[in-house]
């Protein structure tokens, strides 16, 4: 899963994109409007982590443009304003959610959790599909009831394909999401950790699209 | 209690104009009355000195043709007595020859010689007072004595007079209650003003309706509307300000507690440690943000600097050059311009040097750190032009006209200043008579110069 974090302040920017690595998300981030609108066009992103009071172009106009050309990223706004006003603002422009500074750092992850689950089309924090089941809150993995330890890549990969078991990823989509910007990439890093997640979950488990990417099997 | 109300009735308007002009009232209806009073007992006197002198003048016509019949005349004469009525007073008379033998009297009349010389005369006889006319006819034959008591004449007299005030004694309290309620009409508006003023709350400061006010105190309320713009400006920054410091507070607050938590949740020590120490660049940071608060709250009550002394401008750019040396980039320089003898600047050297500063620090904070910074000094003969300019990447035009103003952050190297620099600045140059011009450079680069500071004389 990867992520956009838009904040000018440097410390805190650097605290939230920690706390939201530690939680095994790929994470870009970038200190102001005209960066994010960027990043937005060149990848796409599952959520992006939105502060308001930018420099420059201000959050709001980076979510009305981001609205208006169609993109549909489920926004986390963030803001050191807190009359209902401005939560309605920023709500009525667009975005998903809405924390107030200061924050609590398991609060943003839940939330953003929360938004990924509903981009995805599901009300249960559980992400199961043939005898796998995912749980973002807690990063485990269990496969017909038993724990199945993952390292944090393999953990991203799958929680990229169970999101949304239907879909075709691209290679390149998963790259996407296990990497963010600055991150080592390997060449062929995406096929190794497919090979990992299938011999911990069975052969058939992923199946390879020929040509467009990969997805989960269908349910047995 | 009763010494404040008696406090309150002397800075009363109304208590005041009620005593004034009460006090004019009683004295002008005292003279009056008093003028009455003795105007109206003389006019009884005289009218009943005429009458004594009319009975005279009848008794010696009556005389005069009756001499043989005298002694049955004064017995009935004496018989006409007055009713027991102070306006009829009892006749009382002596009826004698010219050479004061008495022919007949009234048996109440003092007993008195009748040879006195002819005119009104005043006696006392047996512990009463009377009031004579010696009378003597024509041919000098016959003399005639009346008398009135004084004592009835002063009671008739009194009568008179007390007429005459009695309408004024009824219309004193009239008079007084007219003016008490004329007064306290006229000054309803006054109560209903102060009313209003005082049910207004800091919330509302909406001006006073100026209509409907009398003209003596439209100046008061005008001045008072005045002073609702002036102190609803005040507040309405102060709010401003609070509730801006607040929310930049927020930001380096959820910086810490961020930071805090990674460093919890994070397994390995080098992540851990990260987050520590940038735990303490929060912490000196949320320092930094507070520092200029309070440096901007001090200001910002101040109509004039401090202090106003002669203050020589190489020491002070050359104590704010050493102060930040250390924390000098390796690469970057700094540069000074002045004239070869520089004039001092007047102005206080605290607030000038926090001033220079922070220009510096944001020279320094929004530039890369191989750039040069170059601090310059220009002076005509009164004033002096200090310009602090880098060759870094400049300002968007489009902010460089709200750079003064508080918690604005122009939109490069973004992240680490308050917005409240270049606020402290443009404060410190309004008090100084001085101003903040910002531009970029056309080379490329940044300037801010405090124009206009004041030379000393001489």
């Amino acid at each position: 899963m990867r992520l956009l974090l838009v904040e000018d302040d440097a410390l805190l920017g650097d605290g939230i994109r920690a706390g939201l690595m530690l939680a095994a998300y790929a994470v870009d981030w970038v200190q102001d409007g005209k960066m994010a609108l960027l990043a937005l066009a060149d990848h796409s992103y599952d959520a992006c982590v939105l502060d308001l009071g930018l420099p420059g172009k201000d959050g709001l106009t980076v979510l009305r443009e981001m609205r208006s050309c169609g993109d549909q990223t489920p926004v986390l706004l963030l803001t050191a304003r807190d009359t209902p006003e401005d939560k309605i603002t920023g709500l009525d422009h667009g975005a998903d959610d809405y924390l107030t500074k200061p924050f609590d750092l398991g609060e943003l992850q839940a939330r953003i959790r929360a938004l990924l689950r509903r981009a995805g089309g599901k009300a249960q924090p559980l992400l199961e599909h043939r005898g796998v089941s995912l749980d973002p809150a807690s990063k485990r993995v269990s496969f017909n009831g038993q724990e199945v330890p993952l390292s944090a890549r393999e953990y991203a990969l799958l929680h990229a394909l169970i999101s949304q078991p239907g879909h075709i990823r691209s290679r390149n989509q998963l790259e996407e999401s296990l990497y963010a910007w600055g991150d080592e990439t390997g060449s062929n890093t995406v096929e190794v950790y497919i090979h990992h997640l299938r011999k911990k979950f069975g052969a058939d488990f992923i199946r390879t699209v020929r040509g467009l990417g990969y997805q989960l099997a269908d349910d047995a | 209690m009763t010494s404040a109300i008696s406090h309150d009735r002397i800075h009363s308007l109304r208590w005041r104009l009620l005593a004034a002009i009460g006090a004019v009232v009683m004295t002008t209806w005292l003279l009056t009355g008093w003028f009455s009073y003795t105007k109206a007992q003389h006019e009884a006197e005289e009218l009943m000195d005429g009458s004594l002198a009319q009975t005279a003048r009848m008794l010696l016509a009556i005389i005069h043709d009756n001499e043989d019949d005298l002694v049955e005349l004064a017995g009935r004469l004496a018989t006409v007595r007055g009713a027991e009525d102070i306006y009829e007073p009892p006749l009382e008379f002596q009826i004698g020859r010219g050479d004061g033998s008495i022919l007949a009297r009234s048996p109440d009349a003092p007993e008195l010689p009748i040879l006195g010389v002819a005119g009104y005369s005043d006696i006392i006889r047996h512990d009463e007072s009377w009031r004579l006319l010696n009378a003597v006819s024509d041919d000098g034959l016959y003399r005639v004595q009346v008398a009135q008591s004084i004592n009835l004449r002063d009671r008739a007299a009194l009568e008179v007079a007390i007429q005459t005030l009695l309408p004024l004694v009824l219309i004193v309290p009239v008079l007084i209650l007219f003016i008490y309620l004329s007064i306290k009409r006229a000054l309803r508006p006054l109560e209903r003003l102060a009313g209003e003023v005082s049910a207004r709350t800091p919330d509302n400061l909406a001006a006073l309706p100026e209509q409907r006010i009398p003209t003596e105190a439209q100046p008061l309320v005008k001045a008072i509307n005045r002073l609702f713009v002036r102190v609803g400006r005040t507040l309405d920054n102060e709010r401003r300000f609070t509730a801006d410091a607040a929310h930049e507070l927020r930001t380096p607050l959820a910086a810490l507690k961020v930071q805090a938590q990674v460093a919890l949740l994070s397994g390995d020590t080098p992540a851990r440690e990260r987050a520590l120490q940038q735990i303490g660049l929060g912490v000196d940071r949320a320092g930094h943000l507070i520092d200029q608060l309070l440096r901007l709250a001090r200001l910002d009550p101040l109509n004039a600097p401090p202090e106003n002394q002669a203050i020589d401008p190489r020491r002070l750019i050359d104590d704010c050059v050493a102060a930040i040396a250390q924390a000098l980039p390796g690469s970057t320089r700094i540069h000074v311009e002045l004239p070869e003898t520089p004039r001092a600047i007047m102005g206080d050297a605290s607030l000038l040097d926090i001033a220079l500063r922070n220009l510096l620090d944001n020279a320094l904070r929004y530039t890369p750190s191989d750039s040069t910074i170059r601090i310059s000094l220009r002076q005509s003969g009164t004033s002096s032009h200090l310009q602090v300019s880098d060759n870094g990447p400049g300002v968007p035009a489009s902010a460089l006209e709200r750079l003064g103003e508080r918690f604005f952050r122009a939109g490069q190297a973004a992240g680490n200043g308050n917005g409240l620099g270049l606020a402290i600045v443009a404060r410190i140059a309004e008090l100084h008579g001085a101003r903040l011009a910002a531009e970029n450079l056309p080379g490329g680069g940044f300037s801010v110069t405090l124009q206009n500071l004041r030379n000393t004389d001489g």
